[in-house]
């Protein structure tokens, strides 16, 4: 059907993917995993036309063929379905459907076929919805599935999903795995992109593991059988975990900052938590569970309906980052590209962005920025071309560092880091271990969001695991199990 | 490897000095070098010329590397004058000593163009309204109250002179004589506009390279979300920035009524904000913000004089004088695009 051989990307100084190969049959689920990091998202650009392979070649139908753009991969019946829905929130989802390529009679298009059409092709996959009802009225679910009516009415002979059933509950899942495999039986081939491993072995033909950019294996049917969900995850990270994680100390008795009964509205519910002075506090949970939206709501980026927040027992006053940063609260957004960093300004200006009033007398003293920065540079072991420039030059670990010296620089009591790992290649990852467990040595109350829950379990102290927006239990960190975490983020498996 | 773009497009302004001196080589050659062109009092012209929209124009490439964009510039312009004639002339006719009516005239202007600008910055940072609408409401609100206040005509100056020193005179260049028959020489003036024109330019470089402020608004007008979550006072920067704007536009103003003795409420600033806005993209500096040079600026500010005086030399009608602006910032603006490529 479809295939690449020995693809290479290479953005910058990364290498997102080193020569990877991957062949597609027709009429096969094809499960994909790996990592964050691992080049998933690279591949699948690359066959849906988002991305040009920098090396390698890829072949439609025996062909090396050259997809320009999204377009031509549609033309050629290969449908991508990303994560975040592409939808538009505001049109029907007949309208959605056919966007762009509205039935018209004379120049105005004719909502009744429209609809009539996106009917039937919701009725093809057995989903009951009314095709003029707006997109924004829908769950998510329901989006997906007018996301996959989409893509049939494009022909699609290849349908690639990444990670469709990351927001949905059990029910919807089941529904969407059934779905799959209605379709499989019609000569659809699926690629099916997931974390949640359980789904990938039940619902997969042939699934092909890729780790830090690199093809691990590809397992065929008979192997994918006889594979357990733990054997699996070996292949994906390369070797059992524990190991790597530095060995952390205990923390001191004193409380240096809790949180009691913060609410947002329909996102966050009475969540409670402390940390104590040299703790890394751990918050599990699937997307959707709260856990960034508490810290946006604890640094005052999210408005709170209810709730308190002390520093060493006192309540403080939080209305947003200006007030955190001054109170010595710092929070490393898990969106490094674009709330994190400034990525056409440098290395520089980044790592003293929050620092930069220090710097000023009149004028900016840019030796004394340059100094500070080298400093950082050092401790984090930065490889970075030059200090001048833009940290869109860099790779995303060393983007990461350049956050973590950002905040660094006021010397943080408390340190709120949202997905310090996620995009950054192994090493990298090793290192910001390490300068955690070092910050939380010296007495720094860290808060680790992380959905790596091997990493959380490697490096915190307690780690409290949120579901739906409330923090449901608190979990030790020397005893936790994946399988506990699990449960508690209210993700079944795909035995129940 | 291909060298990533940090700065603002620097080719920009390279191509439109290029193009500079190229039109200049070009008319001198066409007119046999006759043209009073490259003569040092046309020259000077063409700077006084250029040093009113130059001084808005300092202001507004701080705007625009913010993100943000002020359509109200020229308008304000009108009002600005406008009401600082107003005033002074209400206290000459109180009998107060003039020069006391020039310096408070002059007060008036400065400080209202700022609050213009504090109530710009306001409406975009509080008010969260886009630039371009927030802006285009002062575009038509200034210069309807401008018009209002004297139904449309012109606000005279009653001051005999010393008003009119700071716009129409200047420092005399020694050793130069423009009247060659006269008894006395009467030197060549090297205009104070000009000249205020240069510090302010020195003045803005330094606040967009060497400041806390301009750090800001490469850091906002780059990433505002971004900013926002590095604790920086967005709104107080963005109110900031677009003051400085208002105050460059006062003192604008203030050389452009001070220049002719006179406002006229329905001419006078008009289209400012597209001479302003031109000089600032053929500058280089990017539309969408995170980007701006000052130095750019100055030579589209240049650009826009030398090709406006060649014109009226050539004397092309003025009617079509805004066909040629138009091209020639569709053509910066290209230049620009073919950065992403």
């Amino acid at each position: 059907m479809i295939s690449v051989n020995s693809v290479s990307k290479q953005f910058g100084s990364v290498r997102a993917l080193d020569s990877v190969s991957l062949e597609l049959r027709a009429g096969e689920v094809h499960g994909l995993v790996g990592e964050n990091g691992a080049g998933k998202s690279t591949l699948m650009k690359i066959l849906s036309g988002l991305e040009q392979p920098t090396t390698g070649d890829l072949r439609v139908k025996g062909t090396v063929t050259r997809l320009h753009g999204v377009l031509d991969a549609l033309q050629r019946g290969i449908v991508m379905i990303h994560q975040e829905l592409n939808l538009v929130d505001e049109l029907s989802v007949a309208n959605n459907i056919f966007l762009g390529r509205e039935p018209t009679r004379f120049g105005i298009v004719e909502r009744a076929r429209c609809e009539s059409e996106a009917r039937r092709l919701l009725d093809r996959i057995g989903h009951k919805l009314d095709p003029a009802r707006r997109v924004r009225t829908l769950s998510i679910a329901d989006k997906q599935m007018v996301e996959i009516a989409k893509a049939l009415s494009y022909d699609a002979s290849v349908l690639i999903m990444d990670e469709p059933t990351a927001t949905l509950t059990q029910h919807e899942s089941d529904a969407l795995l059934e779905l799959i495999d209605q379709l499989r039986k019609a000569g659809v081939t699926i690629v099916f992109i997931s974390h949640i491993l359980p789904q990938v072995l039940r619902i997969s033909d042939r699934i092909t593991v890729l780790r830090d950019g690199k093809f691990v294996t590809t397992l065929d049917s008979e192997q994918v059988r006889n594979t357990s969900e733990r054997e699996l995850a070996t292949l994906m990270v390369g070797r059992s975990m524990a190991e790597h994680f530095p060995p952390g100390k205990a923390h001191r008795d004193s409380i240096a900052f809790s949180v009691e009964g913060i609410s947002v509205p329909a996102r966050v519910e009475n969540v409670s938590f402390d940390v104590h002075e040299g703790e890394i506090f751990g918050l599990a949970g699937l997307i959707g569970a709260g856990r960034t939206e508490t810290a946006e709501a604890i640094v005052g980026l999210r408005r709170r309906s209810a709730g308190t927040i002390k520093l060493d027992g006192a309540p403080v006053r939080i209305t947003g980052p200006i007030d955190a940063t001054q109170l010595g609260i710092a929070y490393l957004p898990e969106d490094r590209k674009d709330a994190g960093l400034t990525l056409n300004m440098s290395v520089i200006d980044n790592t003293t962005m929050v620092s930069l009033p220090r710097y000023s007398r009149i004028l900016l003293d840019r030796g004394a920025q340059r100094r500070a920065t080298q400093e950082h540079a050092i401790r984090l072991r930065l490889r970075a071309g030059a200090l001048e420039d833009p940290v869109k030059t860099l790779s995303g670990g060393n983007q990461q560092k350049v956050l973590l010296a950002k905040w660094l620089e006021i010397a943080p009591k408390v340190l709120i880091v949202d997905e310090p790992t996620r995009g950054v290649d192994i090493g990298a990852k090793e290192e910001i271990y390490h300068l955690l467990q070092e910050l939380a040595g010296q007495g720094m109350a860290c808060v680790m969001i992380s959905s790596e829950m091997n990493e959380l379990i490697g490096m915190c102290h307690r780690i409290g695991v949120m579901r739906a927006g409330r923090l449901v239990t608190i979990l030790d960190g020397q005893s936790a199990t994946e399988e506990q975490i699990i449960h508690a983020a209210g993700l079944e498996t795909a035995t129940a | 490897m291909k060298r990533i773009e940090n700065w603002p497009v620097w080719w920009v302004p390279a191509a439109a000095l290029a193009a500079l001196i190229t039109f200049t080589i070009v008319y001198e050659l066409a007119t046999k070098g006759e043209s009073i062109l490259m003569r040092p009092e046309n020259l000077l012209n063409i700077l006084r010329q250029v040093s009113f929209v130059g001084i808005i124009a300092m202001g507004m490439t701080l705007v625009i590397t913010l993100g943000g964009i002020d359509l109200s510039v020229g308008s304000l312009v009108a009002f600005l004058g406008g009401i600082g004639i107003l005033v002074m002339n209400s206290l000459l006719a109180g009998k107060t000593a003039e020069w006391v009516a020039v310096a408070a005239a002059f007060a008036v202007i400065l400080i209202a163009g700022t609050a213009a600008g504090v109530i710009n910055g306001l409406l975009v940072s509080k008010g969260k309204l886009a630039p371009f609408i927030a802006t285009l409401g002062g575009l038509a609100a200034y210069r309807s109250i401008a018009m209002a206040l004297v139904a449309g005509g012109e606000y005279r100056s009653q001051s005999t002179e010393l008003f009119a020193t700071l716009g129409a005179g200047g420092i005399p260049i020694p050793g130069t004589n423009m009247a060659p028959r006269a008894p006395v020489p009467v030197p060549l003036l090297f205009p104070w506009p000009v000249l205020i024109f240069a510090a302010i330019a020195v003045v803005a470089w330094i606040v967009l390279n060497r400041t806390k402020l301009g750090h800001y608004i490469i850091a906002i007008g780059s990433n505002e979300r971004s900013a926002i979550y590095s604790a920086v006072k967005v709104d107080r920067v963005k109110v900031l920035t677009y003051s400085i704007l208002g105050l460059c536009t006062g003192i604008a103003a203030l050389l452009v009524a001070s220049r002719l003795s006179s406002v006229s409420s329905s001419s006078s600033g008009t289209l400012y904000e597209l001479d302003v806005i031109a000089a600032v993209v053929i500058g280089g500096t990017r539309m969408r913000g995170g980007s701006g040079t000052i130095v750019g600026t100055v030579i589209g500010v240049l650009m826009l004089g030398v090709i406006q005086n060649m014109l009226n030399l050539l004397q092309v009608s003025v009617y079509l004088q805004g066909l040629v602006k138009g091209l020639v910032i569709i053509g910066a603006v290209l230049l620009q695009r073919s950065e992403k490529a």
